[in-house]
């Protein structure tokens, strides 16, 4: 499963991330990176973006960029 | 050149750089200003639109200059700012780097600071905010920290001005003597090591290590990563190196991705240094930030809310700034422009020389001066807006509805305020990181009908649709908003063809920001703006006037080079219904502001000179006191308009005077259909010059400008031609 199946509230483990290129570092860069804890905190008002909770930081990405990130849920 | 010359042997040097570097939100325009005041130089890196912002100031006796890295969250190769940054830590060797990092969110921040060490530059770590990381319960062994890297750690405040004494003595330490500093080594692992060895070898030839311009261990962690500028810049053949065997055991551990691989282990070595060093509380508290976003990311309450203070900073923008910009006007018009007279006059200048400086010169500052007021509010706002975090909230709220044409959230800001005026909406736009989304926003932002396109239609609406002027004004809006979405999608689909940048944005904590740092920035700009846009608009100013004035004495306007050009142009728009030379010499003089349409056809459609009445002219004390009362009502207009803000709005659009005598000549020379067209070609056709030259200084390149030139003209023109011809297609 990944990032954006995940609902306000739940949690999960991130495994790994199937993009390439700026979109993988970018996302590494901001501390996506295996085996790193990840709760769904919030979506926007209008279904996307969604606000996820990492490494201590409120952190927002669209729904297209979570579909890529591959979780386990907890 | 002379950085490279710079070496550590020479420990007696004065003039010392220090790169301060970070990531966003960790405080280092705080930090930077309250170190450097107002020493403080904004500027744009070459060839770019990112801020460079540098200081000189003398510390110790030496000569310090400071500079100010873009804040990014990583030394990669994939954005402008990181770029920028890496560039210049690499090719211009600072003496030391400060690194920023925020107390309350150090695993991040920790991440890019073993980037920064990777280039083997003394460094210094500014533990900022600590004071919030207290008020958390943090407790953070600096010395730990310190020992593990083989840096200094400073804790600072940079809001309480705190620890800045300390940080910068330490700094220029380092900076002094940076062999005695130079950061500790940071194991990656035996197996990263083990493969790093033998490309350190291979690369230890090479001619920019040779020279001592490429630190070795970050080149040969570059290749490892296979990271393309690098690879093509030092024209570095990676398979051709026999580094082969290494990499081979490194991938079949750890898969083909190695710059991954690396990103990994950095973030690994930054948890087990955030472990070491950081102590939290058992229990995390709800932050104020959760509550706060709570209700303003709430499904129901995020919209309503945005719009609210969207709602707010508009008005309170254009309140503010209005009766200022009227001062401004009333200056330039009446005391500045008698004085000029009088003191012309008593050094027996020509007619011509009279009305060049009174018409054209100050008629032109009046212009620059009537700008100033909005900008500085609408930079005052969207620094708070910035400083407080909101501004990421509001892009989160409004991604999907802009990503929907290819903007990003946080166009909506700089859209929205092009509704006011569109020069402080292009700068604006320096909300928006990527220069994609930056540059598509600026080219949809005169599709906002501005408030200098009001008084325009206030007199074709009051000559032709007095009874629906409310719907036929709105429908002017809307019409405008059409025509964004559409170019927008079209944009998307052509100029801006390839992958939408991403949207993966930190929600960082709110903070209040300083006043201090408010007022710094808001003064930044409207100086640039001053400086730089000002003397364009002058010369513009300048050329109408000759335009319009030449050849000298002319009586007929249409005799005028105006007219004459007029003239000539006058049938590109005869199908769209006003081909004649006074509507085109109107739209030629309305480029300099949209609002001149109007006065151009108060003078043109008007051949005999209006006899002024001579009124009876005041003193100069007369005039002194005059400016100083109508300042102080100014204030006083401005202060009563922040508190009506909260009463019912009224929209006031003020008629320029002669404006009944105009509605009649026009009556005439429009048909309400044609009438319809000029309001829709004055709304969309090319933006005013001040917009043009706002996109010059805001993106460092004509480009931008000349493609809206462009669109817009072709876009007016077509949509004036559907209207006019359609509409007698269909009888009107």
């Amino acid at each position: 499963m990944t990032l954006a199946d995940l609902k306000p509230g739940e949690a999960g483990k991130i495994v790994k991330i199937n993009a390439e290129g700026a979109l993988k570092r970018r996302l590494m860069d901001m501390g996506v990176v295996g085996g790193t804890g990840v709760r769904v905190e919030k979506v926007a008002p209008m279904g996307d973006p969604i606000e996820v909770r990492i490494k201590s930081y409120a952190l927002s990405l669209r729904r297209g960029e979570a579909k890529s990130i591959e979780v386990e849920a907890q | 050149m002379m950085a490279s010359q710079k070496s550590s042997q020479n420990p007696e040097k004065q003039g010392l750089t220090i790169a301060v570097a970070g990531n966003p939100n960790a405080g280092k325009s705080t930090l930077i200003n309250a170190i450097a005041g107002s020493r403080l130089h904004v500027g744009n890196w070459p060839g770019v639109t990112v801020e460079k912002k540098t200081a000189s100031l003398e510390y110790d006796g030496r000569d310090i200059s400071l500079v100010d890295l873009p804040g990014t969250y990583s030394l990669s190769p994939y954005t402008q700012e990181e770029v920028i940054a890496r560039d210049y830590l690499v090719k211009e060797k600072p003496d030391v780097i400060v690194n920023v990092v925020d107390a309350t969110n150090l695993e991040r921040n920790l991440y890019f600071t073993l980037q920064l060490l990777e280039l083997g530059i003394p460094l210094v770590i500014a533990l900022n905010m600590t004071d919030e990381a207290a008020q958390k319960g943090f407790r953070i062994d600096a010395d730990k920290i310190a020992s593990i890297l083989g840096c200094a750690v400073v804790p600072t405040i940079a809001t309480k001005n705190e620890g800045l004494k300390h940080l910068m003595t330490t700094a220029v330490s380092f900076a002094v003597d940076p062999g005695a500093h130079a950061p500790g080594f940071v194991s990656y692992g035996e197996d990263i090591e083990q493969a790093l060895a033998p490309i350190a070898d291979a690369l230890k030839d090479h001619p920019e290590v040779l020279a001592g311009r490429l630190p070795l261990r970050w080149f040969a962690l570059k290749v490892l990563e296979r990271d393309e500028r690098v690879l093509s810049e030092y024209a570095v053949e990676a398979d051709a190196l026999p580094i082969e065997k290494a990499v081979k055991h490194l991938k079949a551990a750890h898969g083909e991705d190695l710059e991954a691989h690396l990103a990994d282990t950095r973030y690994g070595l930054a948890a087990g240094l955030t472990r070491e060093a950081l102590k939290k509380p058992e229990i995390r508290k709800k932050e104020l930030t959760e509550r706060i976003d709570a209700v303003v990311l709430n499904r129901y309450l995020g919209i309503p809310v945005f719009l609210a203070a969207m709602w707010l900073i508009f008005k309170l923008t254009f309140d503010i700034a209005g009766p200022f910009t009227d001062w401004f006007d009333g200056l330039t018009s009446g005391p500045l422009s008698r004085w000029a007279q009088r003191l012309l006059d008593f050094a027996a200048a020509p007619d011509w020389l009279v009305s060049l400086v009174v018409e054209g010169v100050i008629g032109g500052v009046g212009f620059v001066l009537a700008f100033v007021p909005p900008i500085f509010a609408m930079m005052f706002f969207i620094t708070l807006l910035e400083g407080s975090g909101y501004m990421a909230r509001a892009a989160f709220v409004m991604d999907r509805m802009m990503h929907a044409i290819g903007l990003h959230g946080k166009s909506f800001i700089p859209l929205l305020m092009g509704f006011g005026c569109n020069v402080p909406a292009v700068y604006a736009t320096r909300t928006l990181e990527n220069p994609r989304d930056k540059a598509l926003t600026a080219l949809l932002i005169p599709l906002m009908s501005c408030g200098a396109r009001l008084p325009v239609y206030v007199v074709f609406v009051g000559a032709f649709f007095a009874s629906q002027a409310g719907t036929i004004l709105w429908s002017l809006y809307v019409f405008g908003i059409g025509m964004a979405v559409i170019m927008g999608f079209i944009f998307k689909k052509t100029l801006f063809r390839g992958e939408a940048p991403v949207f993966i944005m930190e929600l960082p904590p709110y903070r209040m920001p300083t006043l201090k740092n408010l007022l710094i920035h808001t003064w930044e700009k409207g100086k640039h703006f001053l400086i730089k846009a000002g003397t364009y608009i002058l010369a513009v100013a300048i050329l109408v006037w000759f335009l319009l004035n030449l050849p000298w004495g002319v009586e007929n306007k249409q005799e005028s080079y105006l007219g004459k050009i007029g003239q000539i142009s006058a049938p590109i728009f005869a199908p769209l219904g006003f081909g004649t030379w006074e509507a085109s010499a109107s739209l030629i003089t309305g480029v300099i502001a949209k609002e001149i349409v109007v006065s151009t056809m108060a003078v043109v459609y008007a051949p005999q000179a209006q006899g002024e009445e001579e009124e009876a002219a005041p003193s100069f004390v007369e005039d002194l006191r005059e400016i100083g009362v109508s300042f102080a009502g100014a204030l006083r207009e401005a202060a009563t308009n922040v508190f009506s803000t909260f009463g019912i709005a009224t929209i006031s659009a003020e008629e320029e005077e002669g404006a009944e005598d105009l509605k009649t000549t026009i009556a005439q020379a429009f048909t309400p259909l044609s009438a319809y067209a000029f309001m829709v070609f004055v709304l969309l056709y090319m933006p005013c010059v001040i917009v043009l030259i706002a996109m010059r200084h805001e993106f460092g390149t004509w480009k931008w400008a000349g493609i809206a030139i462009a669109y817009q003209s072709a876009l007016a023109w077509t949509a004036a031609f559907v209207i006019y011809q359609g509409g007698k297609l269909i009888g009107l």
